[in-house]
This record gives structure tokens, C-alpha cells and sequence, in this order.
């Protein structure tokens, strides 16, 4: 049987071009599976719907307004959308390594970054775009249902579109140290395990004595982000850029050392 | 072309390659065997790239796999098909492949029709047979038209049918002037595909030879002659410069004289024979015989055994 040879060799394609190919690639991985769709869906029923609850608890209790719409919605979130998300990010490398897939995967692309940077991209959008399209839908909800009652807010509220927007970079912060996670530990259930972990460092910090609490606390990315969501800054937590940096910093480090790793070992 | 050169690989205190070299040329099929746990796979691996060794180096085509930019436009491989994820279709599984080399949708759907693979694309290939994982295997292995394929152990869950059509692409695409690396652990199948054999065995190279050599070398023809007189012909044959030995009931494996000396020599001495037999060793046989020292040997004291030819 004729194999007939359609693909021109000749020109290395640019760098540029490797990427374009690869992140397609990811692309496809990552919409041909049924996991991808679940979580989001359980990342967005839970976020909105937590948001609701807050909501409507809020309207009902008769209290005075509270003050920060944006980080109450936030706050809501902590518990599973964000673990959602972050598992998103956890799978992205995690579900190939079971399978052997990740052969098949390096052999086809044996510029081991360029795969980890594809599917940090692939992720990263997916994660960036959800993130921010649940920050408005859970406010807007939110504000639907406060609409005439004395907590009500609005979008064109200064700094309320600043702290939508920094919620969901929040989730994709999140979605980002999953997936270095999963890189580093290459092991579903270890990097589920460890994910929480990590989020969950200042529910685990508290319990330091003062002022170790507060002190590390603040350095965690869950403070840092809710700094960032908040109406007006905390006076006990780092200021909003070095905030920002820290909210950067835990994604990047374990992305970094993910890198290093995914080079050096055998797959 | 592939050039393996003095390649060592330890896990630990455990030495999977130790100072292996061969080459795999171009326009043969070239038959990579050895027992389980001998090293072909880890080789294989670190040819593609995955493993990294311990000392010495593997080329492709004079370059290391991970310099390749879009390898398998370069070189086609199917090491494990099961490497795949278990709910995506065999379509988005060959799609996502292609994409990551810049081919198209076009190319997608040859291979996957060559390999008959294409009825059922789109069922997800958790549900796929082993056989039917394999030829899904060799389609994504096609996928780039590369001059070198790499092969591990490709007829593992085949069909008879599968096996004979494996057999006929490997040799058309080596006819075409590729090359082509294909282990098995089954030395049969590779009388069969090969022309060119690399034998290991503890991670050290036994054979690199041709198929033809490989059988001529190793060998061992010998007579079988059956007599209710065994005792007496044994006595006389040694006399005439034969090697005998006792093989089972009344039997005598004879060499150094050939059929019909003996059967001359009994008629001669009034001695009755109820059977003799030239027996020519198998390629089955000779492969044993060469691997059998590195299946016995206890770990860390594999034999230094040499190659047997070329």
C-alpha cells in the first residue's frame, strides 16, 4: 500500500508556529473530554449559587448593608468553585500520566516547556474567561437580588469592576498552581490532596500564635486575593500591588519548579 | 537511520543498559529482540526521547529526538496503545497528535483508513480491543510519512489478519527506503518480518546480524537414528569420528557423520535402523540458545557474552 508523502519537509516553522500547533493540539485534548465540562459545571452552580445563598440570607436578615459586595460574592466562592478550578488545572497534566498518554504527548513534542506552557495557555484562558464570566454573573445575580433593598450596589460602583476583575484572576491563579502542582506530583490524587493544602493555609495559619497568624498569613494566596477583591484595603494585610505579587508569585514559583522538573525526569 | 552508542541506563541500582551500541539501517526491517525485562523497551524509550540516559546517547537521523522540531515528521513510534486517554474518540486522539506537528485533518483520515481504523473514529478508544488500540497505534506512527519507525512489540492483540497486514506494511515501508525498528519478544515473528536481527539481553547486546547469518551461525544439525542395537551403532559410529550422544528411548544424536554415512556404516555392520533424521536448528532454537544465559544468570552477574556476528 502507497503511503503517498503530502507533507512538505523543508523549513523549520517558526517558534511561533510550534506553539500555534501545539496549543491547538491541547486545545482538542482538553474540549474532548468529559471531566473539563463537569467541573465547570460544578464551578459555576456552586459559585453562582453560593453567591445567591449569600445574597439572599443578606436580604432576609434585615441587617445593616454590608459594605463589600464584590469580596462577600468572593467569600462565597472559597469553598468549591475554586477547588473546582483548581482541579481543572490538576487534570491538565494529571489524567495523561495514568494512561501513559503523556508518552504519546512528549514524543510528539519532546520540547517538554513547550507542552507545559501550551497547557498552561489552554488552561489559563479556559480558567481566565470562566473565572471573570463568574465574578459578573455571580455580582449581577447578587445585585438582582438585593435590587431595591438597602445592600444593592451596581456595576458602575467605583471599584467594583476592578474587583470583579480580580476575582476571577483569582481563579485563574488557582487553576494555574493546580496545574504546576500536578506537574510537580504527576499523581491525580496526590495533587487533589495537596491542592487544598495549599489554598487552605490560612484557615490552618489562624490557629499560629499571634502575630505568626497574621504576619504569614497575609503571604497566602487566598488573603492576598481577598485584599485584592475588597472594597477598601485591609489595613492588617499587604498592600494591593504587593497583593497582586503575591496572588502572581504562588502560580508562577510552582509553575517554575514544574518546569524544572518536567525537563529532568523520565516520563 | 538510528544510532544507539554506548548506551547506559541504571534505575537505581538496577542497570537496564549497559554499554549498548548498535545501528538500525535504513531499507530493512530491523528485528529488536530479547527476553523480558531485557531492555527494549527502555532503549526504545530513550531513542524517543522519554528516558534520559545514564551515560552515551541515542540519534536519530544524526540528531537526538528532542532537538526535533516536529518529530514525527521524522519518526513515527508506537511504544504502548494504551498511552491514551480512555474517553476521547480515536478521532479528537488522532486529531490532538496531528495538530501538535502542524498536519492536517486530511492526513488524519488516510491513516486512520489505511489502519481500518476509521468505522469507528468516533467511539472513544477505552472501548477499543487491544488489536484495535494497536492499528490506531501504527495510524498515528504513519501520521508524519516519517523515514524512521519505531515499533514495540506491535503485534500484541493482533488478529492473524492483523498480523499479516503488519507484517506486509512493515516490509512495503522498508521496501520504500525507511527505516524501520520493530521488537518482539517472539523470535517466530520475527523470522517472519525481519531481515535484520539486534539481539539483547541484559541490557547488552548479544547479536547484531542478519537474519540469514544469524540462523547459519548459530547453527546446530545434527542425526537423529533410532535402533534396538543403540548401544553397539553408538560404538561404532565414534570409531568413525562421530559425536554421539543418547537422545531418549533407543535414539542417538549424532554429529560429525551425516545421514547417509550412518545408514551405510549400519548396513555395512548388519545393524537395523528404524529411524534416522537430519534435524536442522529452528531460528526459535538458536535464539534460545543465544538468550539463555541472560534469562538463567541471577541479577548483576549477566555473562559477558559476545556477539555472535557482524
Amino acid at each position: 500500500m502507497a503511503i503517498p508523502d503530502i507533507l512538505p519537509t523543508g523549513k523549520k516553522p517558526a517558534i511561533t508556529t510550534r506553539m500555534t500547533d501545539v496549543l491547538t493540539s491541547e486545545w482538542t485534548k482538553v474540549r474532548s473530554v468529559r471531566s473539563t465540562f463537569w467541573l465547570l459545571v460544578i464551578a459555576a452552580v456552586t459559585a453562582v449559587g453560593g453567591s445567591a445563598i449569600v445574597a439572599i440570607s443578606e436580604r432576609s436578615s434585615g441587617k445593616p448593608p454590608t459594605a463589600d459586595p464584590v469580596a462577600s460574592v468572593f467569600l462565597a466562592w472559597l469553598e468549591y468553585p475554586i477547588l473546582a478550578v483548581g482541579i481543572l488545572g490538576v487534570l491538565s497534566l494529571t489524567s495523561e500520566y495514568p494512561t501513559g498518554q503523556i508518552r504519546t504527548t512528549f514524543a510528539a513534542v519532546p520540547q517538554r516547556l513547550t507542552v507545559l506552557a501550551a497547557k498552561a495557555g489552554v488552561t489559563g484562558i479556559v480558567a481566565l474567561i470562566f473565572g471573570e464570566a463568574l465574578a459578573f454573573a455571580s455580582f449581577l445575580l447578587c445585585e438582582a437580588i438585593l435590587a431595591g433593598h438597602h445592600g444593592a450596589t451596581s456595576l458602575s460602583h467605583p471599584g467594583v469592576p476592578g474587583e470583579l476583575l480580580a476575582a476571577g484572576f483569582s481563579v485563574f491563579a488557582i487553576a494555574m498552581l493546580g496545574l504546576g502542582l500536578g506537574a510537580i506530583i504527576r499523581n491525580t490524587a496526590g495533587a487533589v490532596a495537596a491542592l487544598p493544602a495549599l489554598i487552605y493555609l490560612p484557615l490552618v495559619l489562624l490557629t499560629l500564635p499571634h502575630p505568626w497568624n497574621d504576619t504569614i498569613g497575609k503571604f497566602t494566596l487566598l488573603t492576598a486575593a481577598y485584599q485584592l477583591v475588597s472594597e477598601h484595603p485591609h489595613a492588617g494585610l499587604l498592600s494591593r500591588p504587593l497583593s497582586l505579587a503575591v496572588v502572581v508569585a504562588w502560580p508562577a514559583a510552582t509553575l517554575l519548579a514544574a518546569g524544572v522538573l518536567i525537563r529532568k525526569r523520565d516520563a | 537511520m538510528i544510532e544507539v552508542d554506548q548506551l547506559t541506563k541504571r534505575f537505581g541500582p538496577v542497570t537496564a543498559l549497559d554499554d549498548l551500541s548498535f545501528t538500525v539501517r535504513p531499507g530493512h526491517v530491523t528485528g529488536f529482540l530479547g527476553p523480558n525485562g531485557a531492555g527494549k523497551s527502555t532503549t526504545m524509550r530513550v531513542i524517543l526521547g522519554l528516558d534520559a540516559p545514564t551515560a552515551g546517547r541515542a540519534l536519530v537521523d544524526g540528531r537526538r529526538y528532542g532537538q526535533i522540531v516536529r518529530p514525527l515528521r521524522q519518526v513515527g513510534s508506537l511504544l504502548d496503545a494504551n498511552a491514551m486517554h480512555p474517553a476521547r474518540s480515536a478521532w479528537c486522539h488522532a486529531r490532538s497528535v496531528a495538530q501538535s506537528n502542524g498536519i492536517g485533518k486530511r492526513r488524519v483520515s488516510e491513516v486512520l483508513q489505511l489502519t481500518g481504523v476509521e468505522a469507528v473514529a468516533q467511539r472513544a478508544v477505552g472501548t477499543f480491543s487491544l488489536g484495535m488500540k494497536q492499528r490506531l497505534g501504527i495510524a498515528l506512527a504513519l501520521l508524519g510519512d516519517p523515514p524512521v519507525l519505531v515499533f514495540d512489540e506491535p503485534v500484541n492483540g493482533l488478529d492473524p489478519e492483523g498480523i499479516h497486514w503488519v507484517r506486509e506494511l512493515f516490509k512495503t515501508l522498508a521496501a520504500e527506503g525507511r527505516t524501520v525498528f520493530v521488537s518482539s519478544h517472539l523470535m517466530s515473528e520475527m523470522g517472519l518480518t525481519a531481515d535484520h536481527l539486534i539481539i539483547i539481553g541484559r541490557g547488552r547486546l548479544l547479536a547484531d546480524t542478519s537474519v540469514d547469518r544469524f540462523v547459519e551461525a548459530s547453527a546446530r544439525s545434527d542425526v537423529l537414528v533410532r535402533s534396538p542395537q543403540a548401544d553397539a551403532l553408538a560404538r561404532l559410529l565414534s570409531t568413525h569420528g562421530a559425536t554421539v550422544t543418547a537422545d531418549g528411548d533407543h535414539g542417538l544424536a549424532v554429529t560429525g557423520l551425516d545421514a547417509p554415512a550412518i545408514a551405510d556404516l549400519a548396513a555395512e555392520h548388519a545393524i537395523p535402523v528404524h529411524e534416522l533424521t537430519p534435524r536442522h536448528a529452528t531460528l526459535e532454537q538458536a535464539y534460545l540458545d543465544l538468550t539463555e544465559a541472560s534469562v538463567d544468570y541471577p541479577a548483576g552477574t549477566a555473562p559477558g557474552k559476545e556477539t555472535a556476528a557482524g
